[in-house]
């Protein structure tokens, strides 16, 4: 909402000047976004009378004029040639600062001084081009400021009204609420009007299933349509609406003025008697837009014999719009239905000032005043005659009841000690009727928000002032609430990725149905009805997407090497037309995980980097027994990949990384965090063995075996004997190469054996390990190459 | 036997000195003192001597292995002084070479704030809840004091997912404030709770994404009043900005909350003069609260009359903006490894 200041002292008298008014606006709860001078690229410039205007002596192109500004003559160097001996013109005096950013100096021309500038709109940035300087008008008065003058001596304000405030989309609610706060006096509205009393010859009929419930009109004949004045014309543009002509000019102007739409129609293209009727499906209407729009019967129209003449309560329609050679009009004030307003609105997707205003919510008493004043307003501006009024009205939806009242709830809400009197000041102040023997407030008819108590407990504290509410810590009994395990984890898994070096990114739910297919084609995904664009189109069901694509692009500016992680949901269709939301874990690896240094050459990221990320995670959460088998999802290398049950590992498929043309291979995981929860071993109902106080002994064994038996067959053949004494066995070498025997492959495995009871023998380490070579020989054809310790 | 001994004695002495490593004394204290070392067979021979002289000699010899065994402690800890020097003189290293590095890691900054914001909380006994991402018109609106067609919708503008089988309406939550009833609806007062979490906005321009991060808070009990919730608020920010700064509360409009208000803080980067940031104003608009609207209470069935509560919401991408000095919020997402790593915390 915007308006201006002197604008609103036409409203309410006050000692303030606008920026404390402004201030005050702000603490009421109209949020000032921005007061600006209008005038302030005019500081500097005054009106000036060209006494003479002669040739320059040394230059063709150029005039000095003499110009008497007050009692004073300046001599200024001209270059325009629009501009006459007596002509009034804008004078910018050295020190002034143009709206181009010119600073005005005195300066010597060809030999001749200059002591300003004369002024063209362009230059005061007033216009967006300009022949010749400014000429005004014969008579104007000399040696005044340009923006008294031209009507810019006013500052404008920018205020968010919240959505609940309709009452204040006009200057007259802002006044209202500023004389509320005890800031200024609410001056009364008077509006003359000199009018038949005499019903007007126009009939109005409101329909049962149309929004609206008020309906003023009146006609005036004999009008001149014509170009409005200055003034008004400044205070429309200052809030944004563009001039049109004197009769539209007046409706907007008392809109912005009252917070009343109003519109004009053509006499002359109303046809018989007006009705406000639910539109016919399949009529259509063109607006004043220019558009067409097709209109549904839940849709109110203000219609003559004919057919549609208006979309009610947002727009006009073209062919009975108040054009150059319009003589008499039909001015309408209505009151209608917010919610039906706002359906048809959003439906149509137009928007305008009306809409805005009556799905907001006006004031239904208020529609008799406004059509009086914008008759006055069209009297003045258009002269013609005014006819009587045209009355329709229903019985309102929701006219305004009592609401119970105790101002002891206003003091146990806000923490105050307010009296009742001062209280009851400040309903008053709103309009509202305090009620003492019923414990009811009567809200205003403008006043539509004020429904429930707290209503008109907010009203108080407001006017009281939020300031003077104290600032106090409450005091609550202790509570003990059980952790949540989801977030505890959640906790754990970021500490833990960020202990090894990986850096969290948090990226966009939204993937693109091309992501969604090259990174999880098997898994369908949830598509927004509105999508910003088809980019953002699906919600993810992966995080890989996301994480691939922040890796891409840091990859491109030469961000290497990348150890990146995300943790967040995921979203599954549940084949009922639901969601389930999945958290997950994601991570990934690109580039030199060893960088090149003086102790160690370059080492680039593989599989087993980001196994062993992945690993250190589940062992670090105490995730039990974890199977990774081979396999994974298609975007991952066929050959290097591994699956299990709470997620999967691998290098970013070949044909993938060529399609997003990143030179390194990228090595991913992904798990989901539910899954943790599930393997998660809880922390004290675990009966684990003591910590053996006995020695352990480490045996190495040097096992030969063909090429194709995985690493993991060995250790399971291990573990399947379950040999009482193992306690570890790692696997610390890999060979493959002359030193044995094409096919094959030499793995060095150690075994950790210990005992709960005694410190082991000799013997027994051997019969152990003879145990386990023997079980790998049957099972695998494996050979030793001799123990090699 | 005396010139033997005394022989003995001088010529040890000088080999001992003359030792120049731990293993050559060695040698010399066996080839002296050994079980077959020289002084050794002398006090061997003393049994055939006579007792007069036999006193004497053994006082001689047992001064002469004295002298020579505290020579040879002496001389052996030169030599291992010696030997130490030699070995740190070898070991030098330059030290200013780097060390071996290690990646460091970082949490987002977006994170980051949430852990800030989350400890300031749960130092006042907030407990922490989380909700949907994908939500119910429900939920998201109309427990929230949000009717159908409400212009405060539009506030909000919002993505909507294909209605389920049986035709609930869903969407993606457009703010935390629907955690707040989950809460409600499973717990009963006294409550002080806050809800961190992603929501979504079909809106993206400089200073909006389609995705961010709210943190929701209310506190419900008997006699919670404004005032607590100013003091609440008022203590959050000194100590999520750690600073002393004014703050003020402006009264606004949020369906949910009645009494309503936007919470301004002083500005940061001007001290309340007026900057770029401030837009001239002298204050930062950190977050909106409210006493939590009776409508919504009723929603989930809790005596307005015995219990009151307070609820806020703050944008956690803005507060971290302001708190770290992050220009542009496209940043966030975007995920820049340097930026992260600026911006992001390792703790």
């Amino acid at each position: 909402m915007k308006l201006t200041w002197r604008w609103l002292q036409e409203h309410v008298t006050t000692t303030l000047t606008a920026r404390e008014a402004a201030d005050r606006l702000t603490m009421a709860g109209f949020e000032v976004e921005s007061l600006t001078d209008m005038g302030r690229s005019l500081a500097g410039v005054r009106t000036g009378v060209l006494e003479s205007v002669i040739p320059h002596p040394q230059a063709d192109r150029l005039t000095v004029c003499q110009v008497k500004m007050g009692a004073e003559r300046l001599e200024i160097v001209c270059g325009a040639r629009n501009h006459r001996s007596g002509d009034v013109v804008a004078v910018a005096l050295p020190g002034s600062q143009l709206a181009n950013g010119l600073t005005i100096a005195v300066t010597t021309i060809r030999g001749q001084r200059s002591a300003g500038m004369l002024c063209s709109l362009q230059e005061l940035g007033l216009a967006e081009s300009a022949e010749g300087v400014l000429i005004l008008p014969p008579g104007t008065e000399d040696d005044r400021p340009l923006a008294t003058v031209l009507g810019y001596d006013d500052e404008l304000f920018e205020i968010n009204v919240t959505p609940n405030r309709g009452d204040c989309l006009g200057v007259r609610g802002i006044a209202r609420e500023l004389a509320a706060v005890s800031a200024g006096h609410l001056m009364p509205l008077t509006v003359d009007l000199a009018c038949s009393s005499q019903a007007g010859p126009i009939n109005v009929k409101l329909g049962e299933d149309s929004a609206c419930y008020r309906y003023a009109g009146r006609i005036v004949s004999g009008v001149s349509v014509a170009p409005s004045p200055t003034w008004l014309i400044r205070r429309l543009e200052a809030v944004g609406l563009r001039a049109i002509n004197n009769v539209v000019d007046a409706t907007n102007y008392v809109m912005i003025e009252l917070g009343q739409p109003l519109h004009a129609f053509d006499l002359a293209k109303i046809q018989g008697s007006i009705v406000v009727r639910g539109a016919t499906d399949g009529e259509r209407l063109t607006a004043l837009n220019g558009v067409e729009y097709p209109l549904t019967s839940t849709m109110s129209v203000i219609a003559d014999d004919r057919g549609p003449l208006a979309l009610a309560g947002i727009m006009g329609g073209a062919d009975s719009a108040v054009e150059g050679n319009t003589v008499d009009l039909f001015l309408e004030s209505a009151w209608f239905e917010p919610v039906a307003i706002a359906k048809t609105g959003r439906k149509l997707g137009l928007n305008s000032d009306s809409r805005y205003r009556f799905e907001r919510g006006t004031d239904p008493d208020g529609v008799r005043t406004a059509l009086d004043r914008v008759t006055q307003l069209v009297l003045q501006l258009a002269g013609g005659t005014a006819g009587g009024l045209v009355w329709a009205e229903r019985p309102l939806p929701q006219p305004p009841l009592p609401i119970p009242f105790r101002p002891q709830r206003v003091n146990r809400l806000g923490g105050l000690n307010i009296p009742v009197a001062e209280m009851v000041a400040h309903l008053t102040a709103l309009g509202c009727h305090y009620r003492s023997e019923f414990g009811q407030v009567t809200p205003p008819s403008w006043r539509h928000d004020l429904r429930c108590e707290e209503d008109l407990v907010e009203e108080v504290i407001r006017l009281h002032g939020y300031d003077h509410v104290p600032v106090v810590m409450p005091e609550a009994v202790m509570v003990a609430s059980a952790v949540d395990a989801m977030s505890q984890l959640i906790g754990s898994l970021r500490r833990l990725l960020v202990a090894n070096g990986y850096l969290e990114t948090v990226n966009y739910v939204f993937v693109s149905p091309d992501e969604q297919r090259r990174f999880t084609p098997e898994q369908p995904a949830v598509a927004l009805l509105n999508p910003l664009s088809e980019e953002q189109s699906l919600l993810r069901t992966s995080l890989i997407p996301g994480l691939v694509a922040t890796a891409v692009r840091n990859l491109k500016r030469g961000n290497t090497p990348l150890r990146l992680f995300e943790q967040g949901r995921v979203f599954l269709p549940n084949g009922q037309g639901g969601v389930n939301e999945r958290e997950r874990l994601a991570g990934l690896l690109c580039g030199a995980m060893q960088q090149r240094s003086w102790y160690a050459p370059e080492r680039l990221a593989d599989f087993f980097d980001i196994k062993g990320d992945a690993m250190a995670l589940l062992s670090a959460l105490a995730i039990d027994a974890v199977d990774f088998q081979v396999g994974g999802p298609s975007c991952l290398h066929p050959g290097r990949r591994a699956v299990c049950e709470v997620g999967w590992m691998g290098q970013l498929h070949p044909s993938l990384q060529t399609e997003l043309d990143i030179d390194h291979p990228l090595f991913l995981f992904e798990f989901d965090c539910q899954q943790f929860i599930e393997r998660q071993q809880s922390g004290c109902d675990q009966k684990r063995p003591p910590i053996s106080p006995f020695p352990s002994v480490s045996r190495d064994l040097a096992l030969v075996l063909p090429e194709t038996v995985p690493a993991q067959a060995v250790i399971d053949v291990i573990q399947q004997q379950r040999q009482p004494l193992i306690r570890h066995i790692d696997l610390f070498d890999v060979y493959v190469g002359a030193a044995v025997a094409a096919g094959h492959k030499s793995l060095g495995v150690a075994l950790v054996m210990q005992s709960d009871d005694h410190t082991l023998t000799e013997q027994e380490c051997q019969g152990t390990i003879d145990a386990v070579v023997q079980s790998l020989q049957q099972g695998l054809g494996a050979t030793l190459r001799g123990p090699s310790r | 036997m005396l010139e033997q001994l005394l022989e003995l004695q001088e010529r040890t002495l000088v080999a001992v000195a003359e030792a120049r490593s731990g293993e050559q004394l060695e040698r010399v204290r066996v080839a002296c003192l050994g079980r077959k070392g020289e002084l050794t067979q002398i006090l061997r021979g003393l049994g055939a001597l006579a007792p007069e002289e036999r006193k004497r000699a053994g006082e001689l010899s047992n001064q002469a292995r004295e002298r020579l065994q505290s020579a040879m402690e002496e001389r052996l800890l030169v030599l291992n002084r010696a030997a130490l020097a030699e070995q740190i003189a070898r070991e030098q290293l330059d030290v200013t070479l780097p060390g071996r590095a290690r990646p460091r890691g970082g949490v987002h900054p977006v994170a980051r704030a949430l852990d800030e914001i989350g400890a300031i909380f749960q130092g006042m006994g907030f407990t922490t809840a989380s909700g949907p991402e994908v939500e119910s018109d429900w939920y998201n609106f109309e427990a929230l004091n949000l009717p159908p067609n409400h212009p405060a919708r539009e506030m909000q503008d919002t993505f909507y997912l294909p209605a389920t089988a049986t035709g609930e309406r869903l969407l993606l939550r457009t703010h935390t404030s629907p955690v707040q009833i989950h809460v409600m609806e499973q717990q009963p007062p006294p409550l002080r709770v806050i809800a961190p979490g992603r929501v979504f906005r079909c809106d993206s321009d400089l200073t909006h994404t389609p995705m961010f991060h709210q943190v929701e808070g209310f506190m419900v009990d008997e006699r919670v009043h404004f005032g607590h919730l100013k003091g609440v608020l008022a203590a959050f920010l000194r100590h999520f900005f750690a600073r002393e700064l004014p703050v003020r509360f402006r009264p606004s409009f949020f369906p949910f909350t009645e009494p309503s208000a936007e919470v301004d803080m002083g500005c940061l980067f001007c001290q309340g003069e007026g900057c770029r940031v401030c837009k001239g104003s002298g204050w930062l608009e950190v977050l909106g609260c409210g006493m939590i609207h009776p409508a919504v209470l009723a929603h989930v069935g809790i005596d307005r009359e015995r219990y009151a509560g307070f609820a806020f919401g703050m944008g956690v991408e803005r507060l971290a903006m302001l708190k770290y000095g992050i220009g542009d919020l496209r940043n966030f997402f975007d995920n820049d490894v340097r930026f992260l790593r600026r911006y992001g915390a390792s703790r």
